[in-house]
């Protein structure tokens, strides 16, 4: 690679360091349960326009069984969960141009081994102070926010750190102590 | 059978005999190769065929910490001198269970079920390994494989409650329990001699798979009320 190509994939990748460093930090699952912040109704709205769910409303979930039951509920809508994935893909393809296939996997490698070390313990922690033990659970909410911050990690490259992607705010609902449950029943649940 | 050498830490075994290193080279080699193989062919794959949400970022979680295995048998393998391109499929073959097709999320709870089974099987035989190293790295990596056998059980348990949901699990189990004996290595075995002969593992692959066919039976034919299919004789 020469000097020119590696500044290149260099400049491409440095949002990566700034997002590890947020999720070294994050308040993960900390906040699960309390009452929403008018923030946080912001950043769900927000979240749902940028992913073509303008219309659909914010819904406050109150404890992890709750959140379980949501997670597992028939009526879950395939049509966000295809969205995000539709819009995973444009932003890989879109990275995938600013930095070359090993190094942009190499650094989306190091943001997901960091946030594999902090989430689960994380979400464990969180559960048993609410009294709920549950090893599947604490993995459940472990691997929607690794889901998320591997989503946020594409943004970043792809936008070079634009905060008002989706995802990017999808993460910071994560970083602020919330697990976004995804639509179900027609509504946004957030826990 | 074992000769009682004891290798506490990576930088003792410059001087263990070149068949000790060799072995354990071997078998580091193989974990770190089938657990990344692993998490490419089916866990992540998988995510896509989980049938809710829940199921998805449990899938995902699970796909991590076989990634996170793989992450571990290579930082192993690297401080022994391994060189990391040898950890990697494109480098060694990974083992037959992974050329079955997935195409369902019955076959990959059967998958959770039965080969994560059999890999509880192989890290247990690594717990009193006379590489230190590796079976501190067994035992850290044994609660997430119970776990992941448990993911396989919980999941089967919850399809057969349908009488759909049953004849999916039953077929799953009919088509990729015969690739499983042979995971665990031909009956006469010169690896297999090696590692026992230095207490590097315990258990001869007979030894093995035998276990290994009589706790699958307790899970399908006990638990889950399936049936075994029956398995063609060894030559």
């Amino acid at each position: 690679m020469s000097d020119a190509a590696r500044q290149m994939t260099g400049n491409a990748l440095a949002p990566l360091d700034a997002l590890r460093n947020r999720i070294r930090v994050a308040s993960w699952y900390a906040a699960v349960g309390e009452e929403l912040t008018s923030g946080e109704r912001w950043d769900a709205r927000a979240y749902l326009a940028g992913l073509g769910f303008a219309e659909t409303g914010v819904a406050a979930v109150a404890d992890w069984k709750q959140a379980a039951s949501v997670a597992k509920s028939p009526d879950w809508s395939r049509d966000w969960w295809d969205r995000e994935e539709a819009e995973r893909s444009a932003l890989l393809a879109r990275a995938a141009e600013l930095a070359p296939e090993r190094e942009l996997m190499a650094g989306l490698s190091k943001v997901m081994e960091l946030t594999a070390a902090v989430t689960h313990g994380a979400a464990a922690i969180a559960a048993s102070r609410a009294g709920i033990a549950d090893q599947a659970l604490s993995r459940v909410a472990a691997g929607a926010g690794a889901q998320s911050a591997y989503q946020a990690a594409l943004a970043a490259i792809a936008h070079h750190g634009e905060a008002e992607h989706p995802f990017s705010v999808k993460f910071r609902l994560f970083e602020a102590g919330r697990w976004p449950l995804g639509i179900s029943g027609g509504e946004f649940h957030l826990f | 059978m074992s000769e009682q050498i004891v290798v506490k830490h990576t930088n003792e075994l410059k001087d263990a005999p070149a068949e000790f290193r060799e072995a354990v080279s071997k078998l580091v080699i193989s974990h770190a190769v089938n657990e990344l193989y692993g998490a490419q062919v089916f866990d992540e794959p998988a995510i896509a065929l989980a049938p809710t949400p829940y199921a998805k970022w449990l899938t995902c979680r699970v796909a991590m910490e076989e990634y996170g295995h793989h992450v571990r048998f290579r930082e192993l393998g690297e401080e022994m001198g391994i060189a990391p391109e040898k950890m990697t499929p494109s480098e060694k073959r990974p083992l037959s269970i992974f050329e079955f097709p997935l195409q369902s999320w019955e076959e990959f709870c059967v998958i959770k079920l039965l080969a994560d089974l059999a890999e509880i099987l192989q890290v247990e035989d690594l717990l009193h390994c006379t590489f230190h190293p590796l079976r501190n790295l067994a035992r850290m990596t044994m609660p997430e494989e119970r776990f992941h056998a448990q993911f396989g059980e919980d999941f089967c348990t919850e399809l057969v409650a349908t009488e759909d949901g049953r004849k999916k699990v039953q077929d799953a189990i009919d088509r990729y329990y015969p690739m499983l004996p042979a995971f665990f290595g031909a009956s006469v075995s010169r690896n297999n001699e090696i590692f026992r002969k230095w207490g590097i593992k315990q258990r001869t692959n007979d030894e093995m798979r035998e276990d290994f066919l009589a706790r699958a039976k307790e899970l399908v034919e006990d638990k889950l009320k399936l049936k075994l299919p029956k398995l063609a004789q060894a030559a």
